[in-house]
């Protein structure tokens, strides 16, 4: 990998970890595990869309594991890692099929996707079926925290040339 | 028209989540509950029959405060970073458990009465 390029994907990830440094410290209205807003994933989709599927899986790799270190919180890189995983190869899918200006629909699925790993991980860790309760209200989270980040990274790929690979 | 089938599929999931949850959030509450970790059951109760009172349940992974006050139970206090079985609050639903992820630790109605009053000292 070029340099400059290597550099770049650095600055992403430093981005998207600040990102996520901050939104720790908003206090999470909604009570239920796995439930969050998720801003770094701006990072992520943008990243999705500019760069190659190897740099992206990368650059979330190195963001979950320092991003759980930071928030003192290992176990939660487990069900991060699932979720993670399962939404990086449903995007890299997706971007195939949808184009830039409808990024919104592919992090929608992204973020269903990411859920559905989290929640995997959550009953293979507890062996409890009872968890998939949860499930309903992942889902009517990740739909709406999937459309914000989206729509972020949307309005952000046209104007942000710093980190055009 | 390829997008309006996956705004479509989108719209689908959404609507469905919001059903589930609101049948999840209106499920009957039971008396049985049991406090489980890594799959087995540490401690059964009778909420009905429970005397009040708090007690410490210490997982591998880290201690968790447990309260039963008035037939109803919460965590009180955990040591784990986010506090997310603390907020949220008295185990309401009868299906949706208090879960504490970082401690493995889940506390459900459970609709097994048997064994209660061996473990539950």
């Amino acid at each position: 990998m070029e340099l400059k390029r290597l550099a770049r994907l650095s600055m992403l990830t430093a981005v998207a970890l600040i990102i996520f440094a901050v939104e720790l410290q908003i206090p999470n209205p909604f009570p239920i595990p796995g439930v969050k807003l998720g801003l770094a994933n701006i990072v992520t989709v943008y990243a999705v869309y500019r760069y190659r599927a190897v740099e992206v899986a990368m650059l979330v790799g190195v963001r979950i594991t320092l991003g759980s270190l930071f928030s003192g919180n290992v176990m939660a890189l487990l069900y991060s890692a699932c979720g993670s995983f399962l939404c990086l190869l449903g995007m890299l899918f997706l971007k195939r099929i949808i184009d830039e200006r409808h990024i919104w629909i592919a992090s929608v699925f992204g973020a269903l996707l990411h859920n559905t790993g989290q929640m995997a991980a959550a009953l293979l860790v507890t062996q409890t079926p009872a968890l998939l309760l949860y499930y309903p209200f992942l889902v009517v989270a990740g739909c709406l925290a999937g459309l914000f980040t989206g729509l972020c990274a949307q309005f952000i790929l046209p104007r942000l040339k710093l980190f055009e690979p | 028209m390829k997008y309006k089938i996956l705004i479509l599929i989108i719209a689908v999931i959404f609507s469905a989540g919001v059903v589930c949850s609101v049948i999840v959030l209106n499920m009957p509450k039971k008396n049985t509950v049991q406090i489980k970790s890594g799959g087995k059951v540490l401690y059964t109760f009778d909420l009905g029959k429970e005397k009040d009172r708090t007690f410490d349940v210490t997982t591998a992974d880290g201690r968790n405060t447990i309260e039963i006050k008035d037939g109803k139970i919460r965590v009180k206090d955990a040591d784990c970073p986010d506090k997310t079985c603390v907020r949220m609050g008295w185990l309401r639903s009868g299906a949706m458990p208090i879960v504490c992820l970082p401690h493995d630790l889940i506390i459900a109605f459970t609709d097994d009465d048997s064994g209660v009053d061996a473990i539950a000292e």
